[in-house]
């Protein structure tokens, strides 16, 4: 008995074809990527393949005469056929993260870069610039992953990219926000209706300079006469409230000198302050809304040097239109400063994708 | 015939005492396992993460033998040893061959972090060159601000490259060389701009 239990024993069925192949197809999930594609369904091919496993594990423990590998075949072909539509799976998932990914890369080039071309618009580098440059950075790094077939992890840096997207909107909305709001913008367009009508009325040149087009308009008798292209300083987008806030005030005003050797080749000065810019300027010091040590300012010029200039609050023009403007204009002409008189305006429609 | 008998039940006996009571080989088990963990520990799953899987299959395919042994009444850990001896010598071998393979990572990574720094440093170099204050122009100072956001970035760099995050590293060294690349591109050509316009 014990021979030929000896005999037989020695003897042990083969193993199964499946448990190779069950082992090459876990190890091709993994490399897959089906932790990152599909982690239940991984999760859940894991367990079943642990248990299939361990059935074997059982069996092997027998004596060689009584092991039947039949039941762990039948468990490895469920493992198997799980396995291949996990690979579907992982295969039609990645496809979906690849085109998710690859949209989601183009617009958020194209949101960055539109708001790039905002900031340059509005001036307003030093604090939304920063992050824009963090967003593109990110979404460089998510184009190498996307590349490298990472979708996931390219995914991961587009949303983070995101985020320092939405943080730039964040810093640019209050300065655009007025842009959008309906009382700022009827209080604009009455203040340059105003002027022209003084323009038709009276048939003087009356100067429009309107910050959301960056233009500067010269009527004659009521009518457009000439339109001039001008840049502002850093906050020139903001209404000016105190010396120092580098902002362009808004409001009528008159030329009161003509400054033909100007230090920006030739400068047209205007009244600033009005008798609104003082009212508001001190109920803002009341509020403690400016520092408390801030004057009003002054010397807000329309001047040359090039409409790509940095202004302390004036209005730039290249040096050619500042010549051709001055011949036309004299002391006493009225210049109205408005942010926009159309709701629908360059800035306030930038924002509406916010 | 009875003597015969008695020398088979005997045999049997021996049999039973040697093959059953075989041990488990505690010191190769203990010693793969120090070695595996002693691999891992080298961040072999983040620099060679193939042969890292490799390894932790195997020790599994190791933990599954001994459940078959363990499940036997004539148990033999001869193959056990066979695999925990694989085992044991292919993550001494990957421990071994890691240093190198991050010392390399780390060179590819220094070589790229080296080559985003001197980027910035141009661009910043530049921009020191350039007008400033009033008068100077809107393109020059949203790059400076663009500057601002990619020396910030390479503060990341460092931290990913303290982390032995070599990869990272050269991901993001990579992408603020390229836009400090660019953005010394831009400044020229504001300056030349200006330069052009003052003749």
């Amino acid at each position: 008995m014990f021979l030929l239990a000896v005999t037989f024993g020695c003897s042990a069925p083969p193993m199964p074809p499946e448990v190779k192949l069950s082992e090459e197809q876990e190890n091709n999930l993994w490399r897959l990527g089906a932790q990152a594609y599909a982690p239940a369904g991984y999760d859940r091919y894991k367990i079943a393949f642990r248990r299939a496993k361990e059935a074997l594990i059982q069996e092997q423990s027998k004596f060689s005469w009584f092991q039947d590998y039949r039941h762990v075949q039948s468990e490895l072909r469920d493992v198997l056929t799980a396995g291949y539509a996990l690979q579907k799976e992982i295969i039609e998932q990645k496809n979906i993260r690849k085109e998710s990914a690859a949209n989601q890369l183009s617009s958020l080039k194209s949101r960055i870069e539109a708001l790039k071309n905002l900031t340059e618009t509005i001036n307003e580098g030093r604090l939304a610039r920063k992050d824009l440059v963090k967003a593109e950075l990110l979404v460089s790094e998510a184009a190498k992953r996307y590349e490298n077939g990472d979708y996931e992890a390219a995914e991961v840096k587009l949303k983070t990219s995101s985020g320092f997207i939405k943080t730039a909107e964040e810093t640019i909305l209050p300065i655009l926000i007025r842009y959008a709001d309906r009382r700022h913008i009827s209080k604009w367009r009455r203040l340059a209706e105003e002027t022209i009508l003084e323009s038709r009325n009276a048939g003087v040149p009356v100067i429009i300079v309107n910050k959301s087009q960056r233009t500067l308009m010269l009527y004659k008798n009521g009518v457009p006469f000439k339109t001039y292209n001008i840049g502002f300083g850093r906050n020139g987008s903001l209404d000016k409230l105190h010396a120092g806030d580098n902002s362009t005030p808004e409001g009528k005003y008159r030329v009161i000198k003509k400054i033909s050797n100007s230090l920006y080749h030739k400068a047209l000065l205007i009244d600033y302050p009005n008798d609104e810019d003082r009212r508001n300027f001190l109920q803002a010091r009341k509020k403690g809304l400016i520092p408390a040590d801030a004057g009003i300012g002054g010397l807000i010029e329309i001047h040359g040097g090039g409409k790509d200039s940095m202004t302390d609050g004036c209005v730039a023009m290249d040096n050619r239109e500042i010549d051709h403007l001055f011949g036309l204009v004299e002391v006493g002409t009225p210049v109205t400063i408005v942010g926009a008189v159309d709701s629908r305006n360059s800035l306030s429609t930038a924002i509406e994708s916010f | 015939m009875k003597s015969t008998l008695k020398y088979l039940a005997l045999v049997m006996v021996l049999v039973f005492l040697i093959a059953g009571c075989a041990k488990q080989p505690t010191e190769e088990i203990n010693a793969a396992k120090a070695a595996v963990d002693a691999v891992m520990a080298e961040g072999a799953q983040k620099f060679a993460a193939e042969d890292a899987k490799k390894i932790n299959d195997s020790m599994q395919a190791v933990q599954d033998e001994l459940k078959v042994q363990e499940g036997k009444t004539f148990k033999s850990y001869d193959k056990t040893k066979e695999l925990l001896a694989k085992v044991k010598s292919d993550a001494d071998a990957l421990k071994a061959a890691l240093p190198a393979k991050k010392e390399e990572a780390k060179k590819k990574a220094t070589e790229a972090q080296d080559a985003a720094k001197a980027a910035v440093a141009e661009a910043k170099a530049l921009l020191a060159k350039a007008p400033k204050g009033k008068g100077s122009k809107a393109d020059i100072e949203a790059l400076k601000a663009d500057l601002k956001g990619i020396e910030d970035s390479l503060a990341e760099v460092k931290t990913a490259s303290d982390a032995e995050d070599y990869n990272v590293v050269i991901e993001k060294a990579d992408a603020i060389k390229g836009k400090a690349v660019a953005v010394s591109d831009q400044i020229k050509q504001a300056m030349e701009k200006v330069g052009a316009k003052k003749k």
